[in-house]
């Protein structure tokens, strides 16, 4: 398989993900296709209900659709078992979360090496790539602080840290900036787009146009189907005044 | 991954340090009482092989059987003992008679047994006279007025010592009054008497003087070491069946079938008390099936982060399971401790000597480590289950 794949690193096609709810079958998917490719940087939006936490977890892996198709990095993920999704997830993706979801009780370098532990990396070689990752988002001088001993912002640095670790073809951020205030969701922003620029592809959930802003593509979603899809500047005309 | 894992169980541990310690409780208790309890039982089982052993293997007790009106009753008599000696292995067979008598010595008085000694006692019992001497040839073939006195009947009628030389009255039906020619030094029980509260006369005097008794109530035989006592003693038995037709006719102790006997009451015993221990362990098995369950829960965003960034769910599943086995691990380390600490000190009050098994402490540990395995399988197989999208967004 392939670090040379060159084609899209998300291809969906016609994903569907319905819920039973008692008796009831709720589809939160309906058929979505998209095609995000390599080095791009894109924004999935959407009112709430409308699919996009679902297809972001599709995306991530986390969860596996109940019809169509969806190949992460040229690999097909629809049918794969738990173990194989894990897998995938830990060669392909890093995850960055609203609430930093980082280990309260591990060292921000502990926490940067964690994939790195399932990856069978031995133990010196990954604290040392951890060092190395928290120095290249700011934070060569905190590794030894617990999560709870740093700010909102250097939190989430520290998650970023650890969705790159592994190298990952993906990075699949979920309301980033959303728990952080508006100079420090800014300046995380740019340290995404630092690292886009440095040619890892990025997709970020986000309801928040001024994210969504900062992304070259902007997929909009709505009642589990796509709305539009596009580059970015096309919207930012109607994006005005759009709310949840 | 292993060792991952341990390390990770005591970070977890280490947030959890109560809740850690009372959970371990169970087992730590559980296997304490397995350890005490066999460390127990061997002590007591070689402290009655020691005595047994000092007071020699070469004495066989003979006693009637237990149907006192029967055969066996008229069957023991004087003339046995020459018979008895020509059985294999016997060297010398003693008819002995003792009964309850009450000593008086100046204002003090005593009710202890009496005992008909022959001088072929000092080398079976090991006996050894504190004061004066024992018993001789010469007091028997006089039928001397003589008596030596165990070290507390003594201490009993002489308070202030000087038992030596001085006379005691044997109150009944025909009043005696002996001379104290030796009193014996301090000996714990052999062979089912008490040495330390009972008085020795010739049996020559006991019989002119004290008590005419029809028969003798038992035999004491000294048999010959190098000829395999118990085998000696089933020749006695047989020797008995033989005469009387009926195989409960004489009660045939030699110091094998006492220890036996009571090494038997021990084990049984130990089983028995390491059965109600194991319960405990069941019991503590469970307490950290409950914990884990809640550590589980608890941690379910935890499981999420793990499983995002790429933790299969065997991953999971040898995290909790390592963790729960740490924990029953810890706990019967320091089961082993406290069950060893305990038995020492109980042993040690009792001044048996202290035998503790290595091999039995293993097990206890490799049993608590197993019912980690065991309780703590569930609650990880239910970690490694969880949903990574229904645990990430577990508040």
């Amino acid at each position: 398989m392939s670090a040379e794949w060159a084609g899209p690193v998300v291809l969906a096609e016609g994903l569907e993900r319905s819920y039973e709810v008692g008796e009831e079958k709720v589809l939160a998917l309906r058929g979505v296709s998209i095609r995000i490719e390599r080095g791009d940087m894109t924004a999935i939006m959407g009112p709430s209900g409308s699919g996009k936490s679902t297809l972001m977890h599709l995306i991530g892996c986390l969860d596996s659709p109940t019809g169509g198709r969806i190949l992460i990095d040229g690999v097909e993920a629809q049918d794969m078992s738990q173990t194989e999704l894990a897998r995938l997830r830990r060669e392909r993706i890093g995850f960055v979360f609203q609430t930093f979801n980082l280990l309260p009780r591990l060292s921000i370098l502990e926490n940067a090496a964690l994939p790195l532990r399932y990856a069978g990396v031995p133990n010196r070689l990954r604290l040392e790539r951890a060092a190395a990752a928290l120095e290249a988002v700011g934070l060569g001088d905190r590794t030894r602080h617990r999560p709870g001993q740093l700010s909102g912002g250097q939190r989430q640095r520290a998650a970023i840290a650890r969705a790159l670790i592994n190298e990952p073809a993906l990075i699949l951020a979920d309301e980033p900036t959303g728990a952080l205030d508006q100079t420090t969701g800014r300046a995380i922003l740019d340290l995404f787009r630092d690292i886009n620029e440095r040619g890892t592809t990025i997709v970020m959930v986000t309801h928040d146009p001024a994210v969504a802003a900062s992304c070259r593509s902007t997929i909009r979603l709505r009642d589990g189907l796509i709305e539009e899809a596009g580059p970015t500047a096309f919207f930012e005309a109607t994006a005005e005044g759009d709310s949840e | 991954m292993i060792n991952e894992n341990i390390r990770t169980a005591f970070q977890s541990f280490a947030g959890n340090k109560l809740r850690t310690l009372l959970s371990m409780v169970g087992i730590v208790i559980g296997v304490a009482s397995v350890v005490a309890i066999t460390a127990y039982g061997a002590s007591a089982s070689e402290s009655i092989k020691r005595q047994i052993a000092k007071s020699g293997l070469e004495t066989i007790m003979v006693m009637m059987g237990r149907d006192a009106g029967g055969e066996s009753l008229r069957l023991f008599k004087e003339e046995l003992a020459p018979e008895l000696e020509e059985i294999e292995g016997v060297l010398q067979a003693m008819p002995v008679n003792q009964r309850s008598v009450t000593f008086r010595a100046g204002k003090q008085s005593a009710t202890d047994t009496i005992v008909t000694a022959l001088p072929g006692f000092v080398p079976l019992f090991d006996i050894e006279a504190a004061e004066g001497r024992f018993l001789s040839e010469a007091d028997l073939t006089e039928r001397s007025p003589v008596v030596v006195l165990g070290a507390e009947l003594a201490a009993t009628l002489f308070p202030s010592g000087g038992a030596v030389g001085s006379y005691l009255r044997v109150l009944g039906q025909n009043p005696q009054q002996l001379r104290i020619v030796g009193v014996l030094a301090k000996k714990s029980d052999a062979m089912g008497m008490n040495f330390d509260s009972t008085a020795f006369v010739p049996r020559t005097t006991y019989l002119t003087r004290i008590a005419r008794p029809a028969r003798p109530d038992r035999f004491i035989v000294r048999a010959d070491g190098s000829k395999d006592p118990a085998a000696t003693a089933k020749r006695i038995e047989t020797f008995f069946f033989d005469l009387t037709g009926k195989s409960n006719a004489a009660r045939v102790m030699s110091p094998s079938t006492v220890a036996e006997t009571l090494s038997g009451v021990t084990d049984t015993l130990t089983t028995f008390l390491t059965g109600v221990a194991a319960i405990s362990l069941v019991v503590g098995g469970i307490g950290i099936m409950n914990i884990m369950l809640v550590s589980v829960t608890e941690r379910t965003r935890e499981i999420g982060i793990r499983k995002a960034v790429g933790a299969p769910p065997r991953a999971i599943l040898s995290q909790f399971l390592v963790e729960a086995v740490v924990l029953t691990g810890t706990g019967g380390l320091l089961g082993v401790a406290v069950g060893a600490g305990a038995s020492y000190a109980a042993v040690k009050a009792l001044s048996y000597p202290f035998v503790i098994s290595p091999a039995a402490c293993a097990v206890a540990w490799l049993v608590s480590a197993g019912t980690g395995i065991f309780f703590g399988l569930y609650p990880a197989a239910r970690a490694a289950r969880l949903d990574p999208v229904a645990a990430l967004s577990y508040e």
